[in-house]
Parts: structure tokens; C-alpha cells; sequence
């Protein structure tokens, strides 16, 4: 009976989750049919789909849009594994000694509140208008991110399980591996799905950066000659994108913290 | 030295302050080798605090408390500790919980297995080496922390009121289970209980800790048939004249028993 209620509240989870981008997709049919809006604004779907049919057979600015896909893809691939990386492990670290917190916490707390659009002149100057500014930017986001999320999540990490590891033998590093790490995870998994979030729309960002390839190229490049259906195509791969790898995200979540909530 | 069981543990004058205000004042003590002594009080008297230093969670603001002639220094797994709570690892197995100990220690993982399967085997946990432990029912997650300790062999376990949340029977039937545990391994027994029925079943000695001045705790010898975990003890003569003493005494107002 139970069974039958979940399996119907499945049902209708999926059902809603499908026919909200239906709805969304219809107003726009009906906005452009009806000529409430002009197209220079907002395009057609159809043509948006000849756009992206366009850049499919033929690329865009020359070069095939796999490429572009590519590029972007590895931008914020590396700046998200190494960032995250880095920022788990300083945010566990500043979560759990004191002294590491001290270390970190006026640069860290200082950087974080600066939008990344305003890094990107010091960025440039630095670490001139190539591969590593772009990455670097996404990275540094990333790396502020989790490391927020990963310092609560240690923090949070409750007494009676960690002083049970060290009554059982556990030395420091087992601690952190076998207690903090796993009790922080929950935070640790939420901070890496807003991260990604937010590495992808630094790309755009980043992509400001030169360069004459990546998703974010795309939409700029195409928005500064005002062809709005390519704009459209590439903020929506982007957007198919961030789907795609947040639900990954989500489904590993589950897998991996399968004791949240059941305690 | 003697043939008498060494002294395991000894408090000599600890006190311990929690931000200026005082919860242990001066409190001694000494428990033998095997010995199970149950711990009585009211909540808040400074009972889980006077675990807390025996596990080496807590040092003394003042005196000293030892193992085994030494001071206690922190942490280690020659005291184990089954605590209130269970502090069950929630993302390891039964079997992963059980093995921790001998994991930490950098045992083979064949020993691992073979030690977690015997001590499910020993607490009635076979068959669910492989659930999570909130796939448990209290009582399991009370036995999973049961053999946790109990896989790596200390020579004090601390508990700290176990069974607050274990139904009737699956309590008495535990409560029969530390004492032939006790009986196999030897070990000693520091057990925390709420329950006046509980601590004349398990303990040798029953220690009744009182609010505010903890140094004076009055304490009740147990002369109950060996061995001890027959349950025909609950309805023994020694056991409901021990059990009227402590009613008695907790109906008293502090220190008119001193
Ligand atoms: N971490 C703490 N900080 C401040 N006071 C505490 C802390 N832990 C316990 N206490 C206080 O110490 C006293 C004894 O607590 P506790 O040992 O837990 O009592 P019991 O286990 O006998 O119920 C209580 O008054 C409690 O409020
Ligand atoms: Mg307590």
C-alpha cells in the first residue's frame, strides 16, 4: 500500500519535473507566435533550432562546435576537480585546527566577497588572457566555494563519533579519514553541486578573457553582432550542461551520503 | 606485590570545574581488576563527567586519576567506551563499526572479518554484519556499539547509561549478556545507570553519586550467588534488600546519611 503511495509520488515528481520545461517551452511558442515580443529580443524556438543545426553542420566563427564544446568543458573540468580538491581540503583543515582557520581565515574571508567579474583585470595582468587566467578564475570560485561548505561540514561533525575513533585506537590522520571526513560529506556534496553551479556561469565570464573558442565565447561573440539565436543556443547547451552534471552530482550525493536523514 | 586483584582504577581527590562551577568536588575512589561497579545519581550529578575522565576525554581541574597505577592521559583502547548515544559510524557497516578498532590498528583484514563475525556472533548481532546502522533498531545499535568495544578486548569498558533506550526485555536480556561477557573476558566494568533494579543486577558495587557534593557518594556492596547472570538473581532475597537500601537512601535528604 505504502509501495503504491511512493511509487504514485514518483510518478508525479517525474511528471511535473517533465512538463515544467513543456510550459515554459509553450509560453515561448506563444509569445513569438503572437508577436508580444520582437525577435531580436527574443527568437523564435524554431529558429533557435536552425541556429543550433547551423553551428552543428558548420561550426561557429570557423571552428566546430565540438571544440568549442571541448574547450569549455576542460576550462571548467580542471578549475572544478583541482579547486575542489584544494578547497575540501583547506576547508576540512580550517574546520577542525584552529590554527589553520587563523591562517586562512582574513585572506580567505576577504577574497570571497569580491565578484569574479572584478577579478578579471588583476587576472589578466597576472597571468596574461590564456588558458590559465580563465581557469585560474573559475578555480578560485570553486576553491572558495568548498572550502566554506567543507569547513561547516567538519565543524559539524559531532562529538560522541569522534571521541568514540579515538577511545578505539584512531590517530589523527584515521580520525580525519574515517570520521570527519565522511561526517562532513553532506556538506562537502552540497558545496560541490553550488560550486559547479557557479563555475559554469564564471565561464562566460571567463571566456571574456580572449581567446576564439569555448561556450562562452560563443554567447559573447554572438551577442556582441546581435544574432540572439545563437546566443540562445549556447546559454541553453550551457544550461543542458548544468543539468546534466548537477543531477550526476545528485545521484553520487545519494549514493555516497546514503545515511543522511535515515538516523 | 599481593595475591589481592590490583587496583584498575583509582580517582584520588578529582575535581573538575566546568567554567567556575564545579561538578566533581573531590571525589576518590578505587575499583579492582573484574570488578563491575554500577554508578547511581541523579541527572546532572557528574556521572557522564567522571566517565569522560576515566576515557581521558576530560583531565581533571584538580587530583589526579589513574590506570593501572598511571595517570590517565587521554584517549586509548585499553578503556572502552559504549556511550549513550551508541556514536555508531552512520557510513560503515555493522562489520566496518566492529572492525574499526583492529582497522585503526592495521590488522589484516582477514582478522578483521573473522574478529567483527565473532563479536556479532557473541552480542546477537548475526546476519546484519551488513546493514547500515540506521537500518538498526535501538537495541541492535546498543549491541553493534557492545561489540565494537568488545573487539578490541579493553580492560575497562565505560557505559553510560546503554540501555536508556532499549525496551524491557531487550534491557534484561543485554544486562545478561555484559555479565557473561564480563565472566569470559575479566574485564572491568564501569556502568552509569538511572535504573536502581539495573545497577543491583550488574554491579559488585554500587556507587550513588549525589547532586552538588560529589565527594561524599555512598556506596553498596552486592552479595549476590555467583555466577551473576542467572535472571532468578532479580528475585533474590540479597537483590530486594540491597534494591530497599538505595530507595531508601535517595528518599533522603543529602548528607543526613553521612
Ligand atoms: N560541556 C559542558 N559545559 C558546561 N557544563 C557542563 C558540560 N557538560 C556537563 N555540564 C554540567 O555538568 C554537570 C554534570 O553533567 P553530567 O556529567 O553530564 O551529569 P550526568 O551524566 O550525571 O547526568 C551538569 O550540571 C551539566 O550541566
Ligand atoms: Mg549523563
Amino acid at each position: 500500500m505504502s509501495e503504491n503511495r511512493q511509487r504514485r509520488a514518483r510518478l508525479r515528481y517525474v511528471l511535473l519535473a517533465a512538463l515544467s520545461p513543456l510550459a515554459l517551452l509553450f509560453l515561448w511558442v506563444a509569445a513569438t507566435r503572437h508577436g508580444w515580443v520582437r525577435p531580436v529580443i527574443l527568437p523564435p524556438p524554431d529558429a533557435v533550432v536552425m541556429s543550433f543545426v547551423d553551428m552543428v553542420v558548420s561550426g561557429y566563427s570557423g571552428i566546430p562546435l565540438y571544440v568549442h564544446v571541448a574547450a569549455s568543458l576542460m576550462r571548467v573540468g580542471v578549475a572544478f576537480f583541482v579547486g575542489a580538491l584544494l578547497g575540501i581540503f583547506v576547508g576540512m583543515l580550517r574546520g577542525r585546527v584552529a590554527e589553520v582557520d587563523a591562517i586562512f581565515v582574513v585572506p580567505a574571508e576577504m577574497i570571497r566577497p569580491i565578484p569574479p567579474l572584478g577579478l578579471i583585470p588583476l587576472f589578466i595582468l597576472w597571468f596574461g588572457i590564456g588558458e590559465l587566467s580563465k581557469i585560474l578564475l573559475i578555480l578560485t570560485s570553486v576553491f572558495l566555494i568548498t572550502m566554506v561548505n567543507a569547513q561547516a561540514g567538519a565543524r559539524a561533525c559531532p562529538a560522541d563519533p569522534l571521541r568514540a575513533a579515538l577511545s578505539l585506537g584512531a590517530d589523527r590522520f584515521q580520525v580525519f579519514r574515517y570520521v570527519v571526513l565522511p561526517a562532513a560529506l553532506p556538506q562537502i556534496m552540497t558545496g560541490l553541486r553550488v560550486a559547479l553551479g557557479t563555475a559554469l556561469s564564471i565561464l562566460v565570464a571567463s571566456e571574456l578573457l580572449g581567446g576564439d573558442r569555448g561556450l562562452g565565447f560563443i554567447v559573447l561573440d554572438a551577442s556582441n553582432f546581435f544574432r540572439t539565436t545563437y546566443v540562445f543556443s549556447g546559454v541553453i547547451i550551457i544550461g543542458i550542461v548544468g543539468l546534466a552534471s548537477d543531477r550526476g552530482l545528485a545521484w553520487l550525493s545519494r549514493r555516497w551520503v546514503h545515511w543522511e536523514g535515515r538516523r | 606485590m599481593t595475591s589481592a586483584p590490583e587496583v584498575v582504577l583509582q580517582f584520588d581527590r578529582v575535581s573538575l570545574d566546568y567554567g567556575g562551577q564545579r561538578v566533581l568536588s573531590e571525589l576518590s575512589f578505587s575499583i579492582k581488576r573484574g570488578e563491575i561497579v554500577a554508578v547511581l545519581g541523579p541527572s546532572g550529578c557528574g556521572k557522564t563527567t567522571m566517565l569522560n575522565i576515566v576515557a581521558g576525554f576530560l583531565q581533571p581541574s584538580a587530583g589526579i586519576a589513574l590506570i593501572s597505577g598511571r595517570e590517565i592521559a587521554g584517549p586509548g583502547p585499553d578503556r572502552g567506551v559504549v556511550f549513550q548515544s551508541y556514536a555508531l559510524f552512520d557510513w560503515m557497516t555493522v562489520r566496518e563499526n566492529i572492525a574499526f578498532h583492529l582497522r585503526c590498528a592495521g590488522r589484516p583484514r582477514r582478522e578483521q572479518l573473522e574478529v567483527a563475525d565473532r563479536m556479532a556472533a557473541l552480542v546477537g548481532l548475526t546476519g546484519t554484519e551488513d546493514r547500515y546502522p540506521y537500518q538498526l533498531s535501538g537495541g541492535m545499535r546498543q549491541r553493534c556499539g557492545l561489540a565494537r568495544v568488545l573487539a578490541a578486548n579493553p580492560r575497562v569498558m565505560l557505559m553510560d547509561e546503554p540501555f536508556a533506550a532499549v525496551d524491557v526485555q531487550t534491557r534484561e536480556t543485554l544486562q545478561e549478556e555484559i555479565l557473561r561477557i564480563q565472566a569470559q573476558t575479566g574485564c572491568t566494568i564501569v556502568f552509569v545507570t538511572h535504573s536502581i533494579d539495573e545497577a543491583v543486577f550488574l554491579g559488585d558495587r554500587i556507587f550513588l553519586m549525589l547532586k552538588g557534593g560529589l565527594g561524599a557518594f555512598e556506596e553498596f556492596a552486592v552479595n549476590l550467588p555467583q555466577p551473576r547472570d542467572g535472571s532468578d538473581n532479580r528475585l533474590h532475597p540479597e537483590f530486594l534488600a540491597v534494591r530497599e537500601r538505595i530507595y531508601r537512601a535517595m528518599r533522603q535528604p543529602a548528607g543526613s546519611a553521612a
